[in-house]
């Protein structure tokens, strides 16, 4: 993501990974996109997007444990990375699945990362909505 | 009230225009009233008499009823033959009132409930009918009535507490997306929106959030286009060729089975097909709020399935 002036907008959200908190999240993923006057599929993709890695972070943690999600917006694109603990050994993010595929679709540029940030038990999703991508 | 072989032949007198002002097939359908040779509900002071069959089927159907309008027209409000004369006329009236609801019944409310809603629009029609302003009472009714049944489904469709300028706004919104995206071959940004309806960009993302307290499809559906593309053919085929490819379409693939032919193609088009929703939209007759509503709702749903599994 480019450091142009002025600096990218950080926007940090912590939940608990509960199902039900995941709207908060999302909401505020449409809230962004539509401040950065992304266009309406865009706004709309980003807030599936959003609503897709919650969910599927959610469900490979457990109830106890956080959701980070960081959006990084900028002139051109908004950045999303959420992360969280897995919940048992072995919890990762399938990208074999029809929610990847999701993911894939709805945004630019998704990758599943392990031990993100240094810390090894970390599973994460980061991904790229950029501006003008909606052919 | 309906005339055997009248519905198959040419509606002389076209339909009643629908809300958004195209004709709606269901209403060229039932053309079987004497109200299909209503005008418009756009001329409601125009020229009744343009239209002479229609009048005169009116007139033999309802012409017992008129000088009664007069009468209730004059009685004080505190009159005891009121009430009497009111239940006589809005029962006289009531094939008006049935008519107009059958031309919103394939929006997903009740028959009843819409027979019901423009039967108040029909007694406030009567009430507020004054004689003397030289229109006659079709003119004034039936815009009446179909403007309680769509103020009906306006109220209906929210799941939440949405103040009425906003309710409105999103009607604004979702015709000012359907333009824009006509002329721009993708979906409009805030600021155009803004720009088109001449109102700040923050009132623009105020109604474009409170859309997703949207619930229902209803107002959606009235503001959609009736024709699908004719190339939806060909853009499933690819679709269907591309979920062959993938690993889990064997799993996928009977839940998608399980879904209405619309949701099914929505989520095949834009997760197999690549097509934006506003390409989608385009594509089905649909608006892309629509789109952008049931493709959620939907994947929500298969999420559950395949978690199921």
């Amino acid at each position: 993501m480019s450091v142009a002036h002025p600096g990218p907008t950080v926007v940090e959200i912590r939940i608990s990974a509960r199902p039900t908190l995941i709207p908060t999240v999302r909401t505020v993923a449409s809230d962004l996109a539509g401040r950065a006057d992304f266009d309406l599929d865009a706004i709309s993709d980003l807030r599936m997007a959003v609503d897709e890695a919650c969910t599927t972070l959610v469900r490979l943690t457990t109830e106890d444990d956080t959701l980070t999600c960081v959006f990084t917006v900028d002139n051109e694109s908004i950045g999303v990375s959420v992360s969280t603990r897995p919940g048992w050994l072995g919890a990762k993010v399938s990208t074999e699945s029809f929610g990847w595929r999701v993911l894939q679709t709805l945004a630019d540029d998704v990758q599943a990362h392990e031990g993100n940030d240094g810390n090894p038990n970390s599973i994460g999703i980061a991904m790229v909505k950029r501006l003008g991508t909606v052919q | 009230m309906t005339r055997p072989g009248s519905s198959s032949g040419a509606p002389s007198n076209g339909p009643l225009q629908s809300p958004n002002g195209s004709a709606h097939h269901e209403a060229a359908r039932h053309d079987e009233t004497p109200t299909d040779a209503t005008p418009g509900s756009g001329d409601a002071a125009g020229s009744p008499g343009d239209d002479e069959g229609g009048e005169r089927r009116r007139d033999t159907e309802y012409a017992h009823l008129v000088p009664l309008l007069s009468e209730f027209a004059e009685l004080e409000p505190d009159d005891p033959r009121r009430e009497a004369l009111r239940d006589e006329l809005v029962e006289g009236y009531l094939p008006v009132a049935r008519h107009i609801a059958r031309r919103f019944s394939n929006r997903g409310e009740p028959m009843d409930d819409l027979v019901q809603v423009a039967t108040v629009g029909l007694i406030n029609a009567v009430d507020r009918f004054q004689p003397d302003r030289g229109s006659d009472f079709f003119s004034f009714a039936v815009p009446t009535i179909s403007g309680e049944v769509r103020r009906h489904f306006r109220d209906q469709g929210w799941s939440m507490r949405v103040p009425r300028r906003l309710k409105d706004l999103h009607v604004s919104i979702n015709a000012a997306v359907s333009e824009l995206s006509q002329g721009l071959g993708r979906a409009p940004r805030p600021s155009e929106i803004a720009a088109r309806l001449d109102v700040p960009v923050a009132d623009v993302l105020e109604g474009l959030e409170a859309a997703q307290a949207y619930r229902s499809s209803s107002l959606d559906e009235m503001l959609t286009s009736e024709e699908g593309g004719a190339t939806l053919g060909d853009l499933l085929g690819e679709a269907d060729a591309e979920l062959e490819r993938v690993e889990y379409q064997q799993a996928l693939e009977p839940l998608l089975g399980e879904l209405p032919d619309r949701e099914r193609t929505i989520v095949m088009l834009r997760f197999f097909g690549n097509l934006t929703q506003t390409q989608i939209a385009d594509r089905v007759g649909i608006s892309q709020m629509h789109v952008s509503r049931l493709l959620a709702q939907t994947l929500v749903k298969l999420r559950q399935r395949l978690e199921a599994e």
